[in-house]
């Protein structure tokens, strides 16, 4: 049910284009770059896998729940009688692997919780239901 | 409420209730009902040609051509703007009708552009009047229509600039016509929760929660002004008194917090602006302010430290008086009140000397309270309140969601716990204090940011860029970061009380909000790699009101599974049994 994220990607490619235009800059940029590279390498060996341990999503008939993260782990719950919008999204990245994002909107700007990261079926069926179950309950808090 | 009948700071509420006021005819009586806008407009206009042209007139009077008319442009400039302003608003006067019929609320306005703009009556949920000086000297009022969705975006659907006072008052009298709704059970106007719902009379879930602090303890005062009421409504029917009268004053302006306004850096900026316009000002006149100033006194004999000790004494004193200034003719007649509304009670502010600021703010939409005291100022107790409140925006310069000028801590938390709860007052509450866990996470931080510093230093000082002096640095910011540590760690706490959750943090400006529970749409536990060493656990309560979400910082694990359980009842339970988290 769970797939890796494809967060570092675009970290790396600014790192190496950096590297390239950095190369002829003064010599102290070399902590810099050094730096740059070591959380590359992190974020492309460390990160994935990591966050793919730690990342655990459900739905209910009441609500959403999802846990991110990984330095700084994040458990968010919605009931769904206050979630306003189901999106499903997908970048670049995910359309070549046929993976999807699942954003859940309420009332709230802060209050969004995405699931990152499902394979194209599963975020729609879910989707599906959420929205059947949201348009059941009323009211949104706002 | 005509310009001379403002109420005096010390008025009493209680003697203006019972002034009965003339009963202007309704300007609906005309047959196809297309009104102008009042008259008067065209003579504030002239008048303000006359003063735009008196300037440059005087300048001339005076016969200063010494800098070969140059230093005349800048009046002609005024003159000719203001000029060219009040012409056109003479000629928008001109070209402008409105209407309102018994469904609509119409205008047409424009010259190359013909608007024809109209907004159904049922549609309309704020009518404010304003008034700028010139208003207010010509008995003029600004009448803004709002609708629902514009609040947020601070534009009114609809204004008619400018009214006659009593046509003004007539017209919002019979737009919002609160009588009939106060007379109503009370209940229901109060239990409809949000635009939304509002519109088709949905009635939504958790609304007789949120409907607590209006119906909690305040209802009875407010029935009681309303019977109290009733007996004259016929005699009083379609006059418009052009000031519902408020259920409750919470506060009134006191010229003694002056004090929590002028203490601040603004006090040079503003001087630094006075100071250069009033020199470019003199100059155009040909009198020459630095030449005078250093003619004053023999400046080298008192030294460049005595000078710069005078100059900063002056701006000071001169910064100070004109925050004064500034504070007095922005707040004057402050008054924050709860007044009859279409939907349910407003609390309603006004205040300015010249020019009046009212603010209506839908209560059953108030979601919660804030009192924030900023870190520099908190030995004097200086505290600013804002309502926790969707549709209002944060970041206006007027600041709507502001319910009274920076004061006394005291009377914040008082007048707010009055205008929330008076039955719980959720801002008075004893807060549970955090664990030591929190504090030695703050300590651990504000070393590590000292020790970044010291690196940064260190590399400076061993590629010459810095002397090693500066090392000398580390010094001071260690304790200055530790004490921010402990100062942050005892902002913390929080607590339940009844329907609220109220929490407290900030270093630089400690928060204390109290925000209703069932308000809570999405409940976040956020653990970094650091507290979970030390065991702790954050949680976030976000919510459609206000910034959108409120943090609790930094609780033991168990203790904030706890607190986020209470904090959105049963919002959690499904999942608790799953290993706890």
């Amino acid at each position: 049910m769970l797939q890796a994220l494809f967060f570092p990607g675009p970290v790396l490619i600014g790192a190496i284009v950096a590297y390239a235009l950095w190369d002829s800059a003064r010599p102290w940029l070399i902590v810099v770059l050094v730096g740059a590279a070591l959380m590359v390498l992190v974020a492309v060996l460390v990160e994935p896998f990591w966050r793919y341990r730690v990342h655990r999503w459900e739905t209910t008939d009441e609500a959403v729940y999802a846990l991110t993260g990984w330095l700084v782990r994040e458990w968010r719950v919605a009931p769904l009688s206050r979630v306003q919008t189901v999106d499903g999204i997908q970048g670049p990245v995910e359309q070549l692997l046929g993976l999807s994002t699942l954003r859940v909107t309420t009332a709230s700007s802060r209050g969004a919780i995405e699931i990152g990261g499902l394979d194209k079926a599963t975020a729609d069926r879910v989707a599906e239901d959420l929205t059947r179950i949201a348009q059941i309950t009323t009211g949104d808090a706002t | 409420m005509s310009a001379d009948a403002e109420p005096a700071p010390s008025a009493d509420p209680e003697e203006r209730f019972f002034v009965p006021a003339p009963a202007p005819p309704l300007p609906e009586d005309v047959p196809d009902g297309w009104q102008r806008l009042s008259s008067r407009v065209i003579w504030v206009d002239l008048a303000i040609v006359v003063i735009s042209l008196l300037p440059a007139g005087i300048a001339l009077a005076i016969g200063l051509d010494s800098g070969g008319g140059g230093g005349l442009w800048p009046l002609i400039g005024i003159a000719v703007f203001g000029a060219f302003g009040a012409v056109a608003d003479a000629v928008r006067w001109l070209f402008t009708r409105y209407r309102v019929s018994s469904t609509h609320v119409e205008l047409k306005t424009g010259v190359l552009f013909r608007v024809h703009r109209s907004i159904q009556r049922d549609r309309i949920r704020s009518v404010d009047a304003e008034a700028k000086l010139r208003h207010r000297l010509a008995a003029l009022r600004v009448l803004e229509i709002g609708a629902g969705q514009q609040t947020a975006a601070r534009e009114s659907a609809l204004k008619l600039d400018a009214l006659s006072v009593d046509d003004a008052y007539a017209i919002r009298h019979e737009l919002l016509d609160p009588v009939a709704v106060a007379a109503d059970d009370p209940a229901p106007s109060i239990a409809v929760d949000g635009d939304f719902a509002a519109a088709d009379g949905v009635d939504s879930i958790g609304a007789a929660d949120t409907a607590g602090p209006g119906a909690d303890g305040k209802r009875p005062a407010g029935a009681a002004e309303t019977a109290s009421d009733s007996p004259r409504a016929p005699t009083d029917e379609g006059t418009a008194t052009g000031d519902e009268q408020p259920i409750a004053v919470f506060w009134r302006f006191e010229p003694r917090w002056v004090v929590f306004h002028v203490l601040s850096v603004w006090a040079y900026v503003v001087v630094l602006g006075l100071g250069w316009g009033g020199v470019a000002l003199l100059g155009t006149f040909g009198i020459d302010v630095v030449d005078i100033v250093s003619g004053l006194v023999n400046w080298d004999a008192i030294g460049p430290l005595g000078t710069a000790a005078i100059a900063f004494v002056a701006a000071t004193i001169g910064g100070v008086l004109a925050l004064a200034v500034a504070f007095v003719t922005e707040y004057w007649g402050y008054e924050l009140a709860r007044v009859r509304g279409q939907e349910g009670t407003l609390l309603r502010t006004r205040r300015g000397l010249f020019t009046r600021r009212e603010v209506n703010r839908a209560e059953h939409r108030i979601r919660g309270m804030q009192l924030s005291e900023p870190l520099l100022w908190r030995w004097m107790g200086a505290t600013d309140t804002t309502v926790v409140t969707t549709g209002l925006s944060l970041w206006a310069v007027d600041q709507p969601a502001s319910i009274l000028p920076r004061g006394p801590l005291r009377v914040h938390r008082r007048v707010a716990g009055e205008v929330l709860d008076p039955e719980h007052a959720p801002l008075s509450a004893a807060l549970t204090p955090h664990p030591r866990a929190a504090l030695r996470r703050r300590l651990w931080w504000a070393t590590l940011v000292t020790l970044a510093v010291a690196a940064i230093l260190g590399w400076l000082v061993v590629t010459d860029v810095v002397p090693a002096v500066a090392l000398v640095a580390l010094i001071v910011v260690w304790p200055l970061t530790l004490a921010g540590a402990v100062v942050a760690y005892r902002a913390l706490g929080h607590a339940i009380v009844g329907p609220y959750l109220v929490t407290r943090s900030g270093l630089n400006r400690r928060a204390t909000v109290a925000l209703q529970r069932d308000a809570v749409s999405t409940i976040v536990l956020r653990e970094s790699l650091f507290q979970r060493r030390l065991g702790l656990r954050s949680v976030g309560t976000m919510t459609a009101a206000g910034r959108g979400g409120y943090d609790t910082l930094d609780l033991m694990r168990d203790d904030a599974l706890a607190f986020a359980t209470q904090a959105a009842p049963g919002l959690l339970d499904p999942f608790l049994v799953r290993g706890g988290e």
